[in-house]
């Protein structure tokens, strides 16, 4: 066992310096920032004199060192557009964002697999049909015009939801929160509402397929046969077979989602990180992208390897599988 | 809303939670569209940075409402010799700390924006500064290089900051930090500083020892709002009293609402068609593609006949739904050396292809037209419009509307024929936007920086190098006058419309008079009866 | 029924029976065709300049324009009438959805193929790097590709090829592998038949019914992920309208009520969308034996 998690940690710091390179010189490649950061009513002089602060002027792979030297440092760099540490840039705007994922995760999960399971229980039944119906909607509708809608119709014809902004906080250990207030409730459920949707639809699909497949196998039909309730059917076999694929999409979809947010964040305004991530783009704020994306893959390379791990405990063949 | 509260409300109850609190009368909360990018005022020259910076601190030489300059920190200045000016310092001023404001901090002030500039530079404003001479507490010389009779219209960004207090965030590296965390952010202005985030709240406390005056506002919140329409809604929602920058798409709507007052104001942002005067030029060509013997842009007449096919008045009222004004020069008129003797170019499709034909192109040519997208409000629908009159008079335009991230590096590398953008004279003056559009390119005598278009005409060169160095004030109004004329007879420059700005605020609620540079300072906010 | 005998007869007989996939293929067909014939069936050539008044700009629908024509569903800020601009919109996203798919689908495949088939170093590199890139966001991906690359439709489409070969190329992998293993295969791969026939002939065709499965979502997916980028100005120029182009255009007129001008592009999207979708479902649940009654 202890031979499987160093080799997966190995992977991962592998697959971690193989992304700082690939991300670094994307990132470094895209155009060039400094005609865009600095006026374009700047001289010559003032054009070289940026360049040169910016350490523009060095070869990408001594930019390279600069940058892996002061990450493994703990210094992500500093935003050209505000000269301040990127990772307090970010720091600043991660708990709207997280605040705004985790509501709409959970809630699209809770809901999703309700409905998922009876659509699955039941499927000839005109209910699953519709939730199927609408499954398949949540699923293909692309989510910014989702966001239009909801913004016409709540905000704009009915006046009953702010259209966007994030409301008033409360410092909760020092971290501006918006959840405990009215005001900041009132925000955050269009853009989690829209956010939610597609994970919705996702795990939806995801309950329905794991509940058909549970209930034609043998184990269930033994237990039918045997007379055990419906109830105790659902409580105690249905739900605990389905919930290890339910809960490693949770894990994958929490990531993705917060990588979705870019979309949402932008659409309602909200001031997350992915709305800095979209503005960084716009002025070519390299270092704010490029540590953006290292935090990303960073996230998601290790929720892979606590997903393998967790796999690993509950599945003994995939230890074997991977040493062998 | 109503709904959705009383559903809420038991929630509300349980988890304890605060209610958004009516904004008192005490707090003016402003929703901006672009904040400032550090607390350090010499940190950028952003017209969004200065404007934030402008509560905060002050400068030497302010700039009133329709941007003439005035006393701020200096009541008063002269020139001494042939490149030294003489400023007199105000007495009596404190720092927010309470220290003495002197001489000294203007020197260290002056000295210190070269080394902490970020790459927006604020060296701009010192351009032509040699060196800085302190004669005594209230009386400094400043020596400049070469005769510099702008230089007073130089300083109204030029802020002052507290030579103690920043002493020791004066490097690149420390004066994000000890400005953002207040250590530093130590002015002379109307308000205090209280805490800002990147994209997020300015908080400011009334200064009550303020040289001008007490403030209105015991505090003033300044929260950035990027999106159009977000800062509407948040003006229509109450959360905030004031907002800049309503757009044209919101303009008519917002006149017919009665909840909210609009202002509008003029801005100093003028759309300008630009030609490129090359013996060769890459974006233009005869309509099956050959190319054309001789770039027909050279011919005045084919320019004229641009103008004569442009509908300035569609487009005021169309493309930007009223906000906005026809315009026949690169400046408001008004400003120092704008002509009032220019007539406004007449619209009129039939001459244009009369005249088009008596330059040998009846059949027209083709051209590929650039413009921003995302700069100013209307960038890009104008453009499709000067696309479509344009194509109307026979001219064939291919209208490529892009993001200005793309456009300015492009248009430095003259990679344009035909190309339109918004240029704001932001010093109200004309040495600034003649001086850097209509002078022949000459790195020498520093004119015609921003000349892309390769226009020379020797006679407004003459006239723009004896303006410069002008320091008889009617004299040079002349002069800048005359050598708009003819800029402006050339059309090589043709000017379309001025842009206009509209900002809200709550019906009835506050009083003020809008900028012409478009700032919106909450002294200057007052409220209403 | 005398179709029904080979595979494509029955696997349309099975199609049929569901009504709402038959109705959702005819939309499909339907839209391929107003895309491929916009300039025939479309009231105006929402490009030709010439044709444009500014005068007709932002008109709700119904109003009778210069033109002389009712603009059914009203008309767009530079004055188009927006049903045409949505033909001529749909042209280009599905132009852009079809390439996209395509080139994915041929090189996800290949290498899907090529690592199921070789084995070994170059087995785990290319399925290493796939499954790690189908854990990433696909808008992440594109996102950061376009911002790399710039605007343009060659740039688009690299970076929606990008975001999406991986699918095919895990499914491809998967369906070659599994038919790798058999024993018929090792058989062929004995006889001196050459390695490039057994591709051909046995493994590229089992691997054929989920890659038209994946396909299918796929081409969806770039047409919604293209809308997307170029909702969020990263997509294509604002001269070459897609249906996405169309909508962002038409968003900040959405708080001053004139909804229609990014509302009606919006409802085309959807229609294309969803519709492609709900073909893919039913080839999909075709193709699923476990499904099977």
């Amino acid at each position: 066992m202890l031979g499987f998690i160093i080799q997966r940690f190995l992977q991962a710091v592998v697959v971690m310096a193989v992304m700082s390179v690939i991300v670094f010189c994307g990132v470094y490649a895209i155009g060039n920032p400094i005609d865009i950061v600095i006026p374009p009513e700047a001289t010559q002089e003032i054009r070289e004199a940026a360049i040169r602060r910016l350490g523009l002027d060095l070869p990408l792979y001594k930019q390279y060192f600069i940058f892996m030297g002061n990450l493994l440092q703990g210094d992500l760099g500093r935003s050209f557009v505000y000269n301040v540490p990127v990772l307090e840039l970010i720091g600043g705007r991660l708990p709207a964002t997280l605040e705004l994922v985790l509501i709409s995760v959970i809630s699209a999960t809770v809901l999703g697999v309700s409905l998922g399971v009876y659509a699955g229980y039941r499927p000839e039944s005109w209910i699953s049909k519709t939730i199927m119906g609408v499954s398949v909607l949540g699923f293909s509708v692309p989510s910014f015009w989702v966001g239009l809608i909801l913004i016409l119709f709540f905000a704009v014809n009915l006046g009953w939801l702010p259209a966007g902004g994030r409301g008033e906080t409360v410092e909760i250990w020092g971290v501006a929160w918006s959840f405990p207030t009215l005001d900041g409730l009132s925000h955050i459920v269009l853009p989690a509402v829209n956010l939610a949707l597609f994970k919705l639809a996702m795990m939806i699909r995801l309950a329905r397929a794991g509940t058909r497949e549970i209930m034609l196998t043998d184990t269930i039909k033994f237990a039918r046969a045997a007379g055990i309730s419906e109830g105790t059917i659902l409580r105690r076999h249905l739900l605990k077979l389905i919930s290890i694929p339910i809960l490693t999409v949770f894990g994958l979809e929490l990531g993705s989602t917060l990588a979705f947010a870019v979309v949402t964040e932008t659409i309602f305004s909200w001031p997350g990180v992915g709305k800095l991530i979209i503005d960084s783009i716009g002025v070519l704020d390299r270092p704010v992208m490029v540590a953006y994306l290292i935090l990303v893959a960073f996230l998601f390379v290790t929720i892979n390897f606590v997903i393998d791990l967790v796999f690993a405990l509950i599945d003994p063949r995939v230890r074997q599988g991977a040493t062998s | 809303m109503m709904k959705y509260t009383k559903f809420l409300a038991p929630l509300a109850v349980t988890i304890g939670l605060t209610a958004a609190a009516a904004a008192s009368a005490q707090t003016l909360t402003m929703g901006v569209r672009g904040g400032p990018e550090s607390m350090d005022p010499h940190f950028s020259a952003l017209g969004s940075h200065a404007e934030a910076a402008k509560h905060i601190f002050d400068t030497l030489v302010w700039s009133g409402t329709d941007l003439q300059i005035e006393p701020g920190l200096a009541t008063s200045w002269k020139p001494v010799d042939e490149d030294t000016w003489e400023f007199k310092l105000r007495e009596g001023v404190k720092f927010h700390d309470g220290s003495d404001f002197d001489a000294e901090d203007v020197k260290f002030s002056i000295e210190r924006i070269p080394v902490v500039t970020g790459p927006t530079t604020t060296t701009i404003y010192v351009r032509r500064v040699a060196g800085v001479d302190i004669i005594d507490p209230h009386t400094i010389h400043i020596h400049t290089d070469g005769q510099a009779a702008t230089l007073p219209n130089d300083f109204i960004r030029l802020f002052i900051v507290s030579s103690e207090a920043a002493a020791d965030y004066s490097t690149p590296e420390t004066a994000a930090e000890g400005f953002n965390s207040g250590k530093a952010a130590i002015g002379t202005g109307p308000y205090k500083y209280v805490s800002w985030e990147p994209k997020g709240d300015l908080v400011l406390e009334r200064n009550d020892d303020y040289w001008r005056g007490k403030g209105a506002w015991e505090k003033v919140i300044r929260k950035e709002i990027p999106n159009d329409s977000s800062r509407l809604a948040a003006l229509k929602a109450g959360q905030v009293d004031v907002i800049n920058y309503v757009s044209s798409v919101d303009y008519l709507a917002l006149e017919r609402d009665s909840s909210v007052d609009a202002i509008k104001g003029d801005s100093v942002y003028v759309m300008n068609l630009q030609l490129d005067q090359r013996e060769k030029t890459p974006l233009v060509r005869a309509k099956d593609g050959s190319e054309l013997a001789e770039n027909p842009l050279r011919d005045l007449k084919v320019r004229q006949a641009i103008d004569h096919a442009i509908d300035r008045e569609t487009m005021v009222d169309i493309v930007l739904e009223g906000l906005g004004k026809p315009a026949n020069q690169m400046m408001p008129p008004g400003f120092f050396g704008s002509s009032e003797d220019i007539p406004m170019p007449e619209y009129n499709p039939a001459k244009a292809k009369e005249l088009l034909a008596e330059a040998g192109y009846a059949d027209g040519f083709e051209v590929d037209l650039y413009c921003t997208s995302d700069r100013l409000p209307g960038d890009g629908a104008i453009c499709q419009g000067l696309g479509q009159m344009l194509t109307q008079v026979g001219i064939d335009t291919n209208v490529n509307a892009v993001s200005k991230t793309v456009y300015f590096p492009a248009q430095s590398r003259l990679e344009y024929s035909m190309f339109m953008n918004g240029w704001g004279t932001l010093t109200g003056e004309a040495s600034y936007t003649l001086g850097g559009l209509a002078h022949s390119n000459n790195p020498e005598v520093k004119l015609g920086a921003f000349n892309r278009i390769a226009y020379k005409n020797d006679d407004v060169d003459r006239l723009l190098q004896t303006g410069a160095t002008m320091m008889d004030e009617d004299e040079r109004r002349a002069t800048y006058e005359e050598a708009m004329e003819k800029v402006m007879a050339d059309k090589a420059y043709i000017s379309l419309v001025q842009l206009q700005t509209v900002w809200g605020a709550k019906a009835g609620s506050v009083e003020f008079t809008p900028r012409f540079d478009e700032d919106t300072l909450a002294f200057f906010i007052k409220p209403a009866n | 029924m005398k179709t029904a005998s080979t595979p494509l007869g029955r696997f349309w007989a099975e199609f049929r029976e569901n009504k709402v996939a038959v109705v959702a293929l005819v939309v499909v067909i339907l839209m391929m065709l107003l895309a491929l014939f916009a300039a025939f069936v479309s009231p105006q050539n929402p490009y030709d300049m010439a044709n444009l008044s500014l005068m007709d700009s932002r008109r709700p629908p119904g109003f009778v324009g210069s033109g002389g024509y009712t603009h059914l569903l009203g008309t767009d800020p530079q004055g188009r009438d927006l049903l045409s601009a949505i033909f001529y919109g749909l042209r280009i996203s599905i132009q852009i959805g079809l390439a996209a798919g395509i080139v994915s689908l041929s090189l996800g495949t290949t290498l899907g193929i090529l690592a199921a088939y070789i084995g070994g170093r170059v087995e785990t590199l290319i399925m290493r790097a796939v499954d790690l890139q189908l854990s990433f966001p696909a808008i992440l991906l594109a996102l950061v590709i376009v911002a790399m690359l710039g605007q343009g439709k060659a740039q688009l489409i690299g970076a929606l090829v990008a975001a999406q070969y991986a699918y095919f190329a895990r499914t491809a992998y998967g369906a070659a592998k599994a038919e790798r293993g058999k024993d018929y295969i090792e058989a062929a791969l004995a006889t001196p038949m050459s390695g490039r026939l057994v591709v051909l002939r046995h493994l590229l065709p089992n691997c054929t019914p989920p890659l038209i499965v994946v396909a299918t979502v796929q081409i969806a997916n770039s047409i919604s992920l293209e809308a997307t980028l170029s909702f969020l100005g990263l997509g294509l120029p604002v001269t070459e309208p897609s249906l996405g182009m169309l909508i962002s255009n038409g968003f900040p007129y959405m708080m001053s009520g004139r909804y229609w001008i990014s509302f009606y592009p919006g409802v085309a999207l959807i229609i294309l969308i969803v519709a492609i979708n709900l073909v893919g479902d039913q080839i999909r649940d075709q193709f699923n034996p476990r499904l099977r009654k």
